[in-house]
């Protein structure tokens, strides 16, 4: 077991307003389920069903138009209700509403044997859109090789549902999900956990499974922080990383033949009267999901711990957590002059504060990055270890700063400036 | 969308907090010529603030009360009027304001303009602080500290090295006083000391090794003249040293990693 390379305390635990959790775990299929790309920029597809059509629970609804073998999957059994597109073909959203008595697909799991095998499963069962690759986020592309993989079987942000709960009597799969894992890179398999017992046996696989055990305070159960600390991506050693719960469902896929759907996932913030973690599943209703948890009153459905939420009704492919926030009623704009003297001069500078340093974990110089991020230094930037992180690590940043969202903004900026120079 | 606190106001705010122990001990002692010394640099520091906020829609910050704090309790006594408005003119408008306001800045406006007052008008006295004022730094430091608005580094490296050449005999009291007060107004201050740990431990002792330089080497200097002039060589250096620790974590990583 290797244990993280800082202080175990290092990090924050921002306290977000939310009622307590209600008792027990709820299970809820909802009535409607969205299929959508990933979280970032929206891809080209090709729908594979017609409005009308009935599918089965991990049926392939659409797929990638350059690369036809990713599939996108129908989350649970029902009928294609409306296929969004938006202009170039580019998926906003199918929607399917929920059949009762609907079945599974089945997948045959005899191709997985090797590596090229287990790929095209990946990618045909709807595996694929669950993995994220850093340097640039988004899915990797279908013949990509990584440096690495990391396993997140640990979660910080505020409200997160607990992995260890989710990955409760399912310890096999996920051996088999990470021994899968493995032959897909010719690096190690990392699988970072909180403290505890582990959740694999030492010594399975080829010996390149690795456990990482790390503090309790975000970012360090973040990805990012993780892969900068263990093996950090470049341009050329991109590092893929994936969640526990879906590397256990990768090994139940592998067993059984069907994908599971099951995903834990923890609803909370402060326009709810009772938070909850449910049982669901991707492409979750939020509507449904938060019927009965919300207070009266204009709220807004979001998806997303609340460090990096986005607005939206449907559960988003990789997230775990639903927040729900209460409507604030438009402020009122500022005199013409007032707002000419004083918001011209946005953003203000970021002055280091020992709260700054811990909002990257005390991993990255927290002062100089942050620096290069606002002066768009992207050599710099680099140095520091920017292609290791994505929008979600430095979420608390922004948070933690006030600066509502302005370094997140100036590391998507950089990343696809540093994406198109490399591309050309 | 919910926000953080630590906002440049707000880290502003909490060291006009820390800083309240010194201010009052010092207006305490000072008694009406310290108040009027306070009023007067508040006042320039304000006029350059409102100047560039409509010149320049630069937003005025509550740092300005302590770069007008610092000023007040440290510049030489005596100077009258004109002198005072000249040097402060040029420390905030050069130190701080022509760069972008508090946060932008390279070194502390305060610094700025000591040293221009200092070594423009040497024939002026530099002030003498009584013993509570200067044990004043003590909790200004620990709140300040504590609230993580100043790095602990250079407090503590500084304090080290401080505490051993004190001990062994080569720094005066009065020394040790001055150079606690201007440690923790103008050395410590966040943006313009060192922004890596390395670089915040070295900040510290540089600062504190070139007071005890200048102590033992420097005939005829004033206590404060001292700190101060030791405060202004250590924040040319900054740069230099953050480069340096940046360097050495860069190399590290890359030994480590094969890249970074």
């Amino acid at each position: 077991m290797i244990r993280a390379g800082f202080g175990s305390a290092a990090g924050l635990s921002p306290r977000f307003p939310s009622p307590p959790d209600m008792s027990g775990i709820a299970e809820v299929l909802t009535e409607e389920a969205a299929v959508q790309t990933p979280v970032g920029p929206s891809l080209h597809v090709t729908p594979l069903v017609n409005e009308g059509d009935v599918v089965r629970q991990g049926a392939a609804v659409a797929c990638l138009r350059h690369a036809p073998d990713v599939c996108f999957v129908a989350p649970l059994a029902g009928r294609v209700a409306r296929i969004s597109l938006l202009p170039g073909r580019k998926l906003s959203e199918i929607v399917l509403f929920r059949e009762a008595e609907g079945d599974v697909e089945r997948h045959d799991c005899k191709v997985a044997k090797t590596a090229g095998g287990l790929r095209r499963l990946m990618q045909s069962s709807g595996v694929w859109p669950w993995l994220r690759r850093r340097p640039f986020g988004g899915m990797p592309a279908p013949h990509e090789k990584p440096a690495a993989i990391v396993v997140m079987a640990t979660d910080t942000r505020p409200f997160a549902p607990d992995p260890r709960r989710a990955l409760e009597g399912r310890e096999d799969d996920l051996t088999r999900g990470l021994i899968a894992l493995e032959q897909l890179t010719d690096g190690p398999v990392m699988l970072c956990q909180q403290a505890g017992p582990e959740l694999i046996e030492p010594g399975i696989g080829e010996g390149r499974i690795r456990v990482v055990t790390c503090g309790p305070r975000h970012p360090q159960g973040s990805a990012g922080i993780r892969i900068h600390q263990l093996f950090p991506a470049g341009l050329d050693t991109p590092i893929w990383d994936l969640h526990a719960e879906d590397a256990a469902a990768l090994g139940a896929l592998l067993e059984t033949g069907s994908l599971p759907m099951r995903r834990l996932v923890h609803i909370a913030g402060a326009a709810l009267r009772d938070a909850q973690t449910v049982w669901t599943h991707p492409g979750a209703d939020l509507r449904q999901l938060t019927q009965r948890l919300v207070s009266p009153g204009p709220h807004i459905l979001t998806s997303g711990s609340p460090l990096d939420w986005h607005a939206t009704r449907w559960l988003a492919p990789r997230h775990r957590q639903v927040t729900v926030v209460p409507r604030e009623a438009t402020r009122q704009r500022p005199h013409w002059l007032v707002a000419a003297l004083t918001q011209s001069a946005t953003p203000r500078p970021a002055i280091p504060t020992a709260a700054l340093t811990q909002a990257f974990g005390g991993a990255i110089p927290a002062t100089p990055f942050i620096r290069a991020l606002s002066a768009g230094d992207d050599e710099t930037a680099m140095a520091f270890g920017l292609l290791s992180l994505l929008e979600e690590d430095v979420a608390l940043a922004d948070y933690v700063l006030g600066e509502g969202g302005q370094f997140v903004a100036q590391l998507r900026r950089m990343l696809d400036r540093i994406k198109t120079e490399f591309a050309a | 969308m919910t926000r953080g606190l630590w906002s440049r106001e707000t880290v502003a705010l909490m060291l006009l907090a820390a800083y309240l122990p010194l201010a009052l001990f010092w207006l305490w002692f000072g008694g009406a010529e310290a108040l009027a010394r306070l009023g007067l640099s508040l006042l320039v520091v304000g006029v350059w603030h409102l100047v560039f906020l409509l010149a320049r829609a630069q937003p005025p910050s509550l740092a300005a009360l302590i770069t007008a704090l610092a000023i007040a309790m440290l510049a030489p006594e005596g100077l009258g009027g004109f002198r005072m408005i000249l040097g402060i003119s040029f420390g905030v408008v050069m130190g701080e304001l022509v760069f972008g306001g508090w946060g932008r800045n390279v070194v502390n406006p305060a610094t700025v303009t000591l040293s221009f007052l200092g070594f423009g008008f040497p024939a002026f006295a530099w002030p003498v602080f009584d013993d509570p004022v200067a044990w004043a730094a003590i909790p200004a430091a620990l709140i300040a500290g504590v609230t993580g608005t100043v790095p602990v580094a250079v407090l503590a490296s500084a304090a080290l090295v401080g505490a051993v050449a004190a001990a062994s005999g080569v720094l005066p009291e009065q020394v040790l006083f001055a150079a606690g007060i201007v440690l923790v107004l103008l050395v410590a201050d966040p943006v313009t000391s060192a922004a890596t740990t390395l670089g915040r431990w070295i900040n510290g002792a540089l600062y504190a090794g070139l007071v005890t330089l200048f102590a033992t080497g420097w005939a005829g200097a004033a206590p404060v003249q001292i700190a101060v002039a030791a405060a202004l060589l250590t924040s040319l250096a900054v740069p230099l040293l953050d480069e340096i620790a940046l360097a050495l974590w860069i190399a590290r990583r890359r030994r480590r990693h094969g890249r970074t």
